[in-house]
């Protein structure tokens, strides 16, 4: 079977002291922001691995070990310096998921958007769209604009339209740690229906339960480096271990 | 080395996307217009008023000395795609950092972006047109054949606002000084471009060496071909539009390497 995603030698480097606009003279000096030397630091590097379709893989790390940027180098949304990414048809990514929504229009307006821009056609968004708006239970709401929303409603509206895509890779950072009991129920039947219709996908998550619930396989990711490829329970353990080494070095901590 | 994509399937990625382009640009036009006249007036009113500021200070302070008559015609054919470039170059520097949230969270060639911005302005600029029709009537300027050169000098335009704004877009994020240089830019390609006058004016003052730089601007053999539709004298020769025209595929071109040059590092900025 040929993978669905397969990652070679990744890596993705990134500034230290932001200092966002350059100057012209670096044009002139044909110098790149991205070049300047001093700073620079790896998000990521020798990242490689490779994942079949309909494996459930879940993402291990803590904070700032680069587990959100492998995920949206994945989707596309970065793009590596080093190495290659290669995935197999699109990517249904649930990161950031409000982000594709735009304040001033309405929830209609949106869910209209942000399908499209993800590739789905006209007719297919008027076949699903009542299911979207099911799912997200803003049926009152459709015509209220999206920035008047709840943070809550905002979440249910993308991870409903984000899991109503076709595509063959779907990515989840942190959303289920957003919504209340109930929805998060129904976002785990969403997700177990994802999974039996043959999805890969990738879970980012600090609850266990969560990763425990639907990842087989664990990839833990530590200072940039992807330190254990195996099994979910390989992955957790060694990032306890990691973990407790650091609590009995600094006991005050 | 980082994932190169080859030219030709980005190109087929964009043909992909066709639809989604459509979609925002259909979007532009729904917020540009949700209140349909006063948003057509105001998608108007910028071209209008400065015509008729030239219009009111060359014809009836000054006695004119430039152009043709009638010559609020003569300035408007020019004057609306002007507003198109102009009104390009200007968002395009915005392309990608003023709906980053959209950018970071889809996977579409990024291009698209940038031909957003050209072709919703392409629809306003047509939406003007109407004015400049209703102008030409009122004044019984007449058509002439050359009419029929106005879709190449769209082609034309269009390609090199592609190209521009292909530069425009990354540099910008990346380079905050490029909007104030751009700015000032503008101002000075307006007064240089031949707008207010014509390039037949250029060449009866200031002799033909001055006029050859002028014709060296792409905006030159552009906006002569359109204002030939309504004064067939003003065309003066195919030089200009080769000029133009090779400028417009020199632009996209590096328009085209600049954008994927510094692609990654924009992803990481916005």
């Amino acid at each position: 079977m040929s993978p669905v995603i397969q990652a070679e030698g990744l890596g993705i480097s990134f500034k230290r002291n932001q200092r966002r606009n350059q100057r012209l003279r670096d044009i002139a000096a044909g110098r790149s922001p991205a070049t300047t030397p001093k700073g620079k630091f790896w998000a990521l590097r020798d990242v490689s691995f490779r994942v079949d379709p309909g494996e459930a893989v879940g993402l291990v790390g803590g904070n700032g070990q680069g587990k959100s940027t492998l995920l949206k180098l994945i989707a596309g949304v970065l793009l590596p310096d080093e190495g290659a990414i290669r995935v197999g048809g699109g990517v249904a990514p649930l990161i950031e998921v409000t982000g594709g929504f735009v304040g001033d229009l309405t929830a209609r307006d949106n869910i209209w958007l942000t399908a499209g821009l993800h590739g789905l056609s006209r007719k297919q968004i008027a076949a699903r769209f009542d299911e979207i708006v099911d799912f997200a239970e803003v049926g009152d709401f459709l015509d209220t604009p999206f920035r008047h929303f709840s943070s809550g409603m905002k979440v249910r509206l993308g991870f409903s339209v984000i899991t109503t895509l076709d595509e063959p890779v779907v990515l989840v950072d942190e959303v289920l740690a957003v919504g209340d009991r109930a929805f998060r129920e129904k976002c785990y039947g969403r997700m177990r229906d994802l999974l039996s219709g043959g999805r890969t996908l990738f879970l980012v998550s600090h609850n266990e339960a969560d990763l425990r619930r639907f990842c087989t396989r664990g990839l833990y990711l530590k200072g940039g480096s992807l330190v254990v490829d195996g099994s979910l329970e390989d992955a957790l353990g060694q990032y306890r271990a990691d973990i407790d080494r650091r609590r009995k070095r600094r006991p005050a901590g | 080395m980082a994932t190169q994509v080859e030219p030709t399937t980005r190109l087929g990625a964009l043909w992909n996307n066709r639809r989604v382009l459509q979609l925002l640009v259909s979007r532009d036009l729904k917020v540009k217009y949700a209140d349909s006249v006063i948003g057509y007036f105001w998608s108007v009113l910028e071209p209008l008023m400065m015509a008729g500021v030239y219009w009111f200070v060359f014809t009836q302070l000054m006695d004119r000395q430039v152009g043709e008559a009638p010559y609020i015609v003569f300035l408007l054919a020019a004057m609306l795609p002007w507003q198109w470039t102009n009104a390009v170059l200007r968002q395009s520097m915005r392309a990608l950092s003023k709906d980053a949230k959209l950018v970071r969270s889809t996977s579409l060639p990024r291009e698209i972006w940038v031909l957003r911005t050209v072709g919703s302005k392409y629809a306003e600029f047509l939406f003007a047109v109407p004015v400049l029709a209703f102008f030409a009537l009122v004044n019984r300027a007449e058509l002439s054949w050359y009419f029929l050169l106005v879709p190449l000098a769209m082609l034309i335009q269009a390609t090199l606002l592609v190209g521009a704004g292909l530069m425009l877009a990354p540099l910008a994020v990346l380079y905050g000084d490029v909007e104030r240089l751009m700015r000032i830019l503008l101002r000075l390609l307006f007064y240089f471009s031949p707008i207010i006058y014509g390039i037949n004016d250029v060449q009866e003052r200031l002799g033909d060496t001055v006029a050859t730089f002028f014709v060296l601007n792409p905006l030159t053999g552009i906006f002569d071909l359109y204002r030939a539709s309504f004064f067939p004298d003003e065309f003066v020769g195919w030089g200009p539009i080769g000029i133009s025209v090779a400028w417009s595929l020199v632009m996209l071109a590096m328009g085209i390497r600049i954008f994927r040059r510094f692609e990654g590092t924009v992803l990481k900025e916005i």
